[in-house]
Order: structure tokens, then C-alpha cells, then sequence
């Protein structure tokens, strides 16, 4: 195929605006997938993702159109996540395109994240091309929509398609417009080869699969690579074409979008935003690259048995093969023996890694309440950066300690502007500036602590403007805060999984509250448990868990032995979720609790 | 082939009570004469269907109200048993009888049938707990069923208390197990009272018209009727169940124990259990679907019967679990290493070395190389001792 007949996009939008369902009929109508293979959402192939139907994971594939101009094009289409955490799969993918495809639901209109990945698009360079999604539904308003998106793109409002993903209406007309307005390629087949890895996945046949975008010359199935950053070379197993599944290829040229796998075990050798180049006739330079993402959130990671730590190693190995955002180093608590600590790029990508750890590699695990990254300065003048209340040192050395804050911004019809401001000065942020960018819509900046953002903060959002408001954010600076250490006993000994750190002001209040819960959380032990948490060396509330007295099944009935043991397996498997720290069962709950002290 | 211990499911109750979710069902008595005819067609299949001989050990009437069945009803089951098994080994025939259904007559003529051990749902001294279990009969009739049945000629006869009952206190319980002491009985029975799923007790508890029982309490009632009847000559040999001494002998209930055991076991009627060549069974439960099967059906694979609606085939590590999970509730005879070692091919120690280790230290099993036994505490806090033996997969060296 010449270059001028390719066109590579990728979808984005905000999230569920609909980028996976237009990618479901792009893939329909240009015949890439039967209507009997077809299922919803069918680029988003990972249980956790069907499940909870939102993408996690960018996935490419590539469509043959023949265009209403006679000719046949190439197009490589990338659909992107939406939610905040995954936005540096957004830019990467962007790096592989000439043009994004910007999704915006007709009932919602902007939101946070349209704005924040259409920047990003721009910063790429990337002809926008806009479609207005949903307008198959009562509550669409296209024509207002079509507004607020034309004067934000500088686009002729009655020029934007207005389409239904869902319904399959002028679906046509979207790959007209990929065709016409998002420019071919450029780069010369007959230069030394540049491919940008853009993603990657890991098949136990294949090795790591890279994600490529050829930039520069072609490659050959039998030729030699090089890794420009690693440098290492590489005799591919095989490369090819998503149509969507992997269909290998004798070649892969300039412009296109394609994968090689590349039999390497481990991620480190084949890092995302690398350049492959020929070994035999390398180029100059490699391509810029990515930045890596850097985690917001940390949190440990534990098994509840601790002979599963190597399972609890082999199996975030392999989850960092296909998300290289994850990060962990290993880690030893008092309390919970050997574990990692795991960086996150945010609550929701943790609760991922969480579900995948516990389903697809049947682990029982411990994870401890997620933290930010503090910097701790001591009085030597020394600093140092802690991702866990645990390694706070004490007390009495430390002279100041910073903690990460954040600038946000709030999009939200201009009628819940008081219960937002109300949410963000609750949580110590403050007010910046205000801008109009459409009728009705207001976006709101402020300055926020990122320990402050992680729990419930856009649940709360969500809840106090019916669903409407939607939020970015992106890291400003350490400053200095009036932080202390919140700690917690267990039985008379400090289980440093529990500490926490907490606003001077809300150490005694946050104090008590816990202790509360955990009273309720920890189940009854053999023996009198006492919880305490002090602060500051001084104890500032105490409980007791009682002791469990009985706890037997006085009755085998008529020989049902299968029933009663139902009742122990299930009472077995609550315990599943507990960790013994010294001689007392505490469950995962407890880890979470120091979270949610505002509640009821 | 091991004699077996037969039990038979009698599902018909006057009224249903509050807190009861066993299978039985209330005002359906004229399915009686159908049922026992089924009963007896179970027994003959099953038997037919058995690859050698089947003999008995012991016979069970459960329910339900066996009770309420006639000594002619009685008779003809156990005619029809003693035609199909071998029951001249067979010592012991229980029959469970609520308070105020039987006379000396309707007991002389179980007795005359072959029953040889009553099991007495006495629950209760106290009127207003009887009512709120919806027990039909009162007190005093307790002391009636027990008068009638001695006469009869009964000489081993089981009372049934259950502790635990909303508004009982420690002098309530104390006064029904005092009632109970100077009935006489050859075995007690005592029950914590569990408030099940579905249950109306359940619904009124939720809806707060009854009173939450309070566990801590229980444990007190408990602990309380542990040594007044240890006092009183009664041996514990079970969690919930003790025996006297009668010339020598202690009066323990040979069928419950086959349970405990984990030997084989025969179970006819709706909804019963059994387990014998390394398979569970369990019945249909309602009446109508079990006389349909029965009638109409055929005898499975043995032991499976025409009504056996559950057939499941356990593995060597299942019975091993079993055994340890029931055995275990033995707080007397606990489980012998030599025993266990006679069975399996294999020790305790070298299956369970984590959790014999665990349980020790925690002081809730008792364990010196012969026997492995719960500790006074671990008979307390059972569960957490069983839960350690089930759903473990087998070690990499067991085939
Ligand atoms: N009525 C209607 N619903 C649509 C349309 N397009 C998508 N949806 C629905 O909107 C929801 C989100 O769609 P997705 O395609 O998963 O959205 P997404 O943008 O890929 O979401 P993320 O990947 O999670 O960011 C689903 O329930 C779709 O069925 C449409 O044109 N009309
Ligand atoms: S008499 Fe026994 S079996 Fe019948 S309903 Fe009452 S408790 Fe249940
Ligand atoms: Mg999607």
C-alpha cells in the first residue's frame, strides 16, 4: 500500500463517551469483523474491562476502506481509555497518528477529559477531527453541543459529524472524514528504519509483543532489529497486523501499524517509547520517546500467606509485562512480613491491579491503605522521599515535611459551582481561577493536596453534581505541611501497615474514629484484643475487642454433612481475606479503614 | 460389607416451629400410609441394588415427628428393613417422639415393634420459651411422655434441650436442666439454638419482635450445664451430647456416632442423606417429588436410591477432611492416630503437620502422638478448629 493511502487515528474522548462502540462499527462497516463475531465493546477484550465496561488498555487494529473516491485505504485505528489514570496510554498513542478522532456525547457535551486529551492531541500535532456521539438519545442537545465544540476547536459547528455509535447512524461519514481531512504519513520507505513502540503486551508463545508505528524505511519478518535504548538485538518471532487479533506479515513499511513480538521474557528489554531500528544499517538517532509515567499512589501489597510471596512476585511480573506503568519493589513490614510496594497511577489503576492479582492469578492478598509520596526533611537538612507512613522517621529528627499538591480543574455546569467549591475547601484546596469556555460550564482551578484527591474525592464530585461535573489534574509541587504521624496498636504492638499520616489538626478526631472502626472490623480473636492510636507519643484512644467465647455448629443433622460443611468453607474463605499480624487475624478492611474517617 | 447404620426420615410435623428449617412439613398427615408404603419401596430397591448383602447396625427414625407415625406404621418399616438388611447385629433402634403426641399405648407398641431407644424433644422446662419456639406441648408433658415410656418398658431414653433462646437466663436454663436431671435419662442432648436463614424466628428477630440471642451469654448457659451435668454423672463425649453410665456402660448413641465416625451410613425418605462406597447421596425433599420418584424411579447406582436427587463422589482427600472435621467433634474418643493410620495408609501428622502445629499453639486441640482431640476451649470454639481441615488441597505427595 503507498503511504499516501494509509491514514493512522486514534479515538479519544472522555470516558464512556463511546470511543470503544464507534470502534466497534468502524470495525463493522469496513467488514474487518463479522456482525457474528461482534461483540460489544470488542476491542476491550480483557475480563475486568468487559466487566466493568470501561477500556483500560489502548488496543490498535487495522481496517481496509474503499472510499467513496474509488480508491482503497489503509486505516489504523487505535482506541484509546478515557478514565484519568490511563491518560499516558492516550499520549503514547498518539505518537503512533497523524490524526484523533474526538468523541464527545451529545447528552454530556465537554467534559474534563475531552479538553485534557484534545491538548494533548494538539501538543502531538494531530488533526482533531470532532464527532458528536449519542444523538440517538431524548436528552441530546447535537446543535449545542456542536457549538461549544466548534468554538473551542475553531471549527465550523454545522461541519461536525453527528452520529450514534450505537445505533450505527453516519457511520459512513466518519471514515469519509478520516479519509479526507487526516493527513497521510510522511516519512521515506528507502531511509534506515525508526519504529516507535507504543505499547506492548506479554504472550507466553511470543515473548514481549511490541506495538509499532514504522516511522521511517520497513521492516522484514527475517531481519534483524535493534532496540536503540536497550541496546540489544533481536530476531523478531514473528511480525504482523492487528485485524484485530494478531495476523503475522511478511513486511511491515512506512506509516504502518503493526506489532512485533519479539520472544523477550522481560519488560526492562523492551521498554515502551524505545526505537527499533535495523542492525544491519541502524539509524542516527532514535525517536524522542515518552516520558515514563510517574505513580501518584503507593500502597503494599501483601499475601495473606506469606509462602505465596514468590506466586505474589512471578504475578506482578507478569502484570507489569502488559502495563509498564505498574512499578514495585519489594518491601518488608513488621506487621505483614514481605510484600511490595507498588506505585499506581491513581486509586482506579490500583483497584485494577488489585482485582487482577486476586482473579486471574487466584491470589490472596493484603493491600494497605494507599499514600502519596512525602518528602521528609530531617534536621540534618537531609531530604528524602517516603511512599509509606511507615518509613516516616521519628519524630523527634524530622524538621518539615512536603507533601505533594496538585492543580486541578473542575468542568461542571455553572449551577453546582457552590457545592464544588464546598467540596474542594473541605479537603484543603484552594480556589485559583475560573474560566467560561462554553455557555453554562464553568472550569474551575484550584490547588489541591493529592492525599486529598485519591479517596472518594471524584465519587463525591460525581455525587454532588448528578454525575455532571468531570475533573483533570496534574502535579504543581511539594509544600510543606502541618503533618504528623497517626499510629495504630494492635495488642499492644504498633502494626506499621496501620499507620497513617494525617493533618496535625485531624490527628485526635482521625484517631478516635479509627479505633472505632477497627474495633467493628477486627473479628473476635481467642483473647481480649486492645486497639489503640496514639500521636505525638500519647495514646489517644483505646478499645477493646472482646473475645470470641463459642463458636461451634451444635447440630449434624439426619447425617447432612455437605451442609454443615458449606458453612466452614464459608467461613474459611472470609478468612481468606486476613492477614495474622502477631497473634491476631485482621482483615483487609482494616488496612482500607484510615480512608474513610468522615463517612456516616 | 461393613454393616451400615440406617437412618429414616419421617418430614411430618402437627405444626411447623419458628425456628425450625429441617425438612418436614405441617398438615399433610394423610400422606402418612403413602409415605411409609415408599419408605418401604426405597429400602427394597436400595437393598436389590446393593453388590453384596446389606446388614444393619443401627436404625435411626428422625424428623420431623417420627412420632406421629402409628406402632403398626412403625412395625411395618422395620418389617420391611429386617427383610432386606440383616438386622441381627443391630443393638440399637432409635425412635424421636414429641412430648404430647405419645401414650404408653402408642410407646409400648414402638417398643413392641423394635424400637428400643426414645429420643424425647423436651427443649424446655420453662413455658414461655416453649412458646416461643411454637413448641406444641408444655412442660408437664415432658415428665408424661418420660412416666409413659419408662412403663412402656423403655430403658434408654435421650431428652433434647436446646439453650440459647431469646429472653432464657442463666436461672431458666439451670431450672430446665435440673427438670431434665431428675427425669432420669440415659443421654442429653443440649442444642444452641441457631437462628436460620428463612426461618419466621429469623424475620422476627429482624423485625425486632423477638430478642437477639447473645452469644456470650450462650457460652455462659453452656459452660454452666457442662458442669452441673458433669456433677451429675454425665459424660461428655461429644460437643453437644453427653451420656450417663448405666452398669458399666456409657449410654452413647451408636447411630450419631457412625456419623461421626465417618463410617457408612444408609438414608431413606425425603430429603435424607446417606454415604457408604465413597458416596453422598441426598433425597429429594418434598414429599410429593420423593412418592413420584420412589414410585415411579429406579434404584440408582448403590447407594444411591430411586429418590436421590444429589450423588456425589468423594475423593480420598474429601473422606480424609471428613473424617478430620467430624471425628474431631468427638471431644472424648477424638481421633486416634492408629485408627486414622489402620484407615488411610498414612499418618495424621505427616497430612496435617501446619495445622496440628497451629492448633496447639493456639491451645484449641490436644495432641501427644495418639490422640488428636479438641481442648476445652477448642470444644467451645469448634469451628475454628474444623475450618482448618476443610478445603485444603491435598499435599503434593498424596495420591
Ligand atoms: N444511546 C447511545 N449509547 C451509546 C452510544 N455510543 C456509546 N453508547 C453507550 O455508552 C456507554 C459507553 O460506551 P463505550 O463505547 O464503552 O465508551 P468509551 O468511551 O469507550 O468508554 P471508556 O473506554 O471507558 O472511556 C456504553 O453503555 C455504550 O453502549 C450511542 O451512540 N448512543
Ligand atoms: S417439631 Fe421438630 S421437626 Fe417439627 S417443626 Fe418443630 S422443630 Fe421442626
Ligand atoms: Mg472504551
Amino acid at each position: 500500500m503507498r503511504t499516501d493511502k494509509i491514514r493512522n487515528f486514534c479515538i479519544i474522548a472522555h470516558i464512556d463517551h463511546g470511543k470503544s462502540t464507534l470502534a466497534d462499527r468502524l470495525l463493522q462497516m469496513t467488514g474487518t469483523i463479522s456482525d457474528r463475531e461482534m461483540t460489544e465493546q470488542v476491542l476491550d477484550s480483557m475480563d475486568l474491562e468487559r466487566e466493568k465496561g470501561v477500556t483500560i488498555k489502548a488496543s490498535a487494529v487495522r481496517m481496509l476502506y474503499s472510499a467513496k473516491d474509488g480508491e482503497s485505504y489503509e486505516l489504523n485505528l487505535i482506541d484509546t481509555p478515557g478514565h484519568v489514570d490511563f491518560n499516558y496510554e492516550v499520549s503514547r498513542a498518539l505518537e503512533a497518528c497523524e490524526g484523533a478522532v474526538l468523541v464527545v456525547d451529545a447528552t454530556q457535551g465537554i467534559e474534563a477529559q475531552t479538553l485534557a486529551n484534545l491538548y494533548l492531541a494538539i501538543d502531538s500535532n494531530l488533526t482533531v477531527l470532532p464527532v458528536i456521539n449519542k444523538i440517538d438519545l431524548p436528552s441530546a442537545r447535537p446543535d449545542e453541543v456542536a457549538d461549544e465544540v466548534g468554538s473551542l476547536l475553531g471549527f465550523p459547528p454545522e461541519e461536525i459529524l453527528r452520529i450514534s455509535a450505537k445505533e450505527g447512524i453516519n457511520i459512513d461519514q466518519v471514515l469519509e472524514a478520516v479519509v479526507r481531512h487526516i493527513p497521510p504519513p510522511r516519512g521515506d520507505e528507502n531511509e534506515p528504519l525508526t519504529a516507535l513502540i507504543f505499547d506492548s503486551h506479554y504472550d507466553p508463545y511470543k515473548g514481549v509483543v511490541a506495538y509499532i508505528r514504522v516511522m521511517q524505511g520497513s521492516i522484514r519478518a527475517a531481519d534483524t532489529l535493534r532496540l536503540m535504548a536497550a541496546q540489544t538485538d533481536v530476531k523478531p518471532v514473528e511480525i504482523g497486523i492487528f485485524s484485530p487479533n494478531m495476523k503475522p506479515t511478511e513486511r511491515l513499511t512506512v506509516g504502518d501499524v503493526g506489532y512485533v513480538a519479539t520472544g523477550l521474557k522481560t519488560v526492562q528489554e523492551c521498554r515502551v517509547g524505545d526505537t527499533f531500528t535495523s542492525a544491519a544499517t541502524p539509524a542516527k538517532a532514535p525517536l524522542p520517546g515518552y516520558r515514563h509515567p510517574k505513580p501518584m499512589v503507593f500502597a503494599g501489597i501483601y499475601p495473606v500467606e506469606n509462602d505465596d510471596y514468590s506466586d505474589l512476585k512471578d504475578a506482578l511480573e507478569k502484570l507489569q509485562l502488559n502495563d509498564a506503568s505498574l512499578v514495585f519493589v519489594p518491601e518488608k513490614s513488621q506487621a505483614l512480613n514481605f510484600g511490595f510496594r507498588c506505585g499506581f497511577l491513581g486509586l482506579f489503576h490500583m483497584e485494577i491491579i488489585q482485582e487482577r492479582l486476586e482473579r486471574e492469578y487466584d491470589l490472596d492478598i493484603i493491600v494497605t491503605a494507599p499514600s502519596v509520596e512525602y518528602e521528609v526533611v530531617t534536621l540534618d537538612g537531609a531530604v528524602s522521599r517516603i511512599d509509606s507512613p511507615a518509613q516516616l522517621p521519628d519524630e523527634a529528627i524530622i524538621q518539615e515535611i512536603r507533601e505533594p499538591w496538585m492543580n486541578l480543574q473542575i468542568f461542571t455546569p455553572t449551577e453546582f459551582y457552590g457545592t464544588v467549591m464546598d467540596l474542594v475547601t473541605k479537603r484543603r484546596g484552594s480556589y485559583k481561577s475560573q474560566e467560561y469556555p462554553a455557555p453554562n460550564r464553568v472550569q474551575l482551578n484550584f490547588e489541591i493536596p493529592l492525599s486529598e484527591l485519591i479517596v472518594d474525592f471524584f465519587d463525591d464530585l460525581k455525587s454532588r453534581t448528578k454525575g455532571y461535573a468531570s475533573m483533570d489534574y496534574s502535579f504543581l509541587e511539594y509544600r510543606p505541611g502541618n503533618l504528623v504521624r497517626l499510629e495504630i496498636m494492635v495488642g499492644g504492638e504498633p502494626v506499621d501497615a496501620l499507620t497513617a499520616i494525617v493533618h496535625k489538626e485531624d490527628a485526635y478526631h482521625k484517631g478516635q474514629r479509627l479505633v472505632t472502626k477497627l474495633k467493628d472490623i477486627i473479628p473476635r480473636q481467642q483473647f481480649d484484643v486492645a486497639v489503640q492510636a496514639a500521636s505525638g507519643g500519647r495514646i489517644i484512644s483505646r478499645a477493646n475487642v472482646r473475645a470470641m467465647r463459642k463458636d461451634v455448629l451444635a447440630k449434624c443433622y439426619g447425617g447432612d454433612i455437605t451442609r454443615k460443611k458449606k458453612l466452614l468453607e464459608k467461613q474459611k474463605k472470609g478468612k481468606r481475606r486476613m492477614k495474622m499480624v502477631g497473634s491476631v487475624e485482621i482483615p483487609q478492611e482494616a488496612f482500607m479503614a484510615v480512608l474513610r474517617l468522615e463517612e456516616d | 460389607m461393613e454393616p451400615v447404620a440406617v437412618y429414616l426420615h419421617i418430614p411430618f410435623c402437627q405444626t411447623r416451629c419458628g425456628y425450625c428449617d429441617f425438612n418436614t412439613y405441617a398438615g399433610v398427615q394423610q400422606f402418612i400410609p403413602a409415605y411409609v408404603d415408599a419408605l418401604c419401596r426405597e429400602i427394597e430397591q436400595v437393598a436389590a441394588a446393593a453388590p453384596a448383602p446389606l446388614a444393619g447396625k443401627t436404625v435411626f427414625f428422625g424428623g420431623g415427628t417420627p412420632s406421629l407415625l402409628s406402632s403398626p406404621q412403625i412395625s411395618q418399616i422395620l418389617r420391611c428393613l429386617s427383610s432386606n438388611l440383616d438386622l441381627s447385629g443391630c443393638a440399637e433402634i432409635s425412635l424421636e417422639a414429641n412430648p404430647g403426641t405419645v401414650d404408653e399405648e402408642r410407646l409400648a407398641g414402638f417398643l413392641e415393634a423394635g424400637v428400643n431407644r426414645l429420643s424425647l424433644g423436651m427443649q424446655s422446662a420453662n413455658p414461655a420459651e416453649l412458646s416461643i419456639l411454637d413448641r406444641q406441648h408444655q412442660p408437664g408433658d415432658v415428665q408424661a411422655a418420660v412416666a409413659a415410656a419408662r412403663n412402656a418398658g423403655f430403658a434408654n431414653i435421650s431428652l433434647d434441650l436446646i439453650y440459647g433462646i431469646p429472653g432464657q437466663d442463666m436461672d431458666s436454663w439451670l431450672k430446665t436442666l435440673r427438670a431434665a436431671l431428675e427425669l432420669l435419662p440415659e443421654h442429653l442432648s443440649l442444642y444452641c439454638l441457631t437462628v436460620e436463614e428463612g426461618t419466621p424466628l429469623e424475620e422476627q428477630i429482624k423485625n425486632g419482635s423477638v430478642q437477639k440471642p447473645d452469644d456470650d451469654l450462650a457460652a455462659d448457659l453452656f459452660t454452666a450445664a457442662l458442669e452441673l451435668l458433669n456433677q451429675d454423672g454425665f459424660e461428655r463425649y461429644e460437643i453437644s451430647n453427653f451420656a450417663a453410665k448405666r452398669g458399666g456402660l456409657l449410654m452413647t448413641c451408636a447411630h450419631n456416632l457412625t456419623y461421626w465416625r465417618n463410617q457408612p451410613y444408609l438414608g431413606f425418605g425425603a430429603g435424607a442423606h446417606g454415604c457408604a462406597d465413597k458416596v453422598r447421596t441426598a433425597n429429594v425433599k418434598p414429599i410429593p417429588a420423593y412418592l413420584s420418584a420412589v414410585t415411579s424411579g429406579k434404584a440408582k447406582v448403590f447407594p444411591a436410591g430411586p429418590a436421590a436427587e444429589n450423588i456425589h463422589c468423594q475423593s480420598d482427600w474429601e473422606i480424609i477432611e471428613e473424617t478430620m472435621m467430624l471425628g474431631l467433634r468427638l471431644t472424648g474418643e477424638g481421633i486416634s492416630a492408629r485408627g486414622f493410620q489402620t484407615r488411610f495408609g498414612r499418618s495424621i501428622e505427616s497430612l496435617f503437620p501446619r495445622q496440628i502445629q497451629h492448633l496447639t499453639a493456639r491451645g484449641l486441640v490436644e495432641w501427644d502422638g495418639e490422640t488428636l482431640r479438641l481442648s476445652q476451649q477448642g470444644s467451645m470454639l469448634g469451628n475454628q478448629v474444623f475450618l482448618e481441615f476443610v478445603g485444603n488441597r491435598p499435599p503434593p505427595d498424596f495420591q
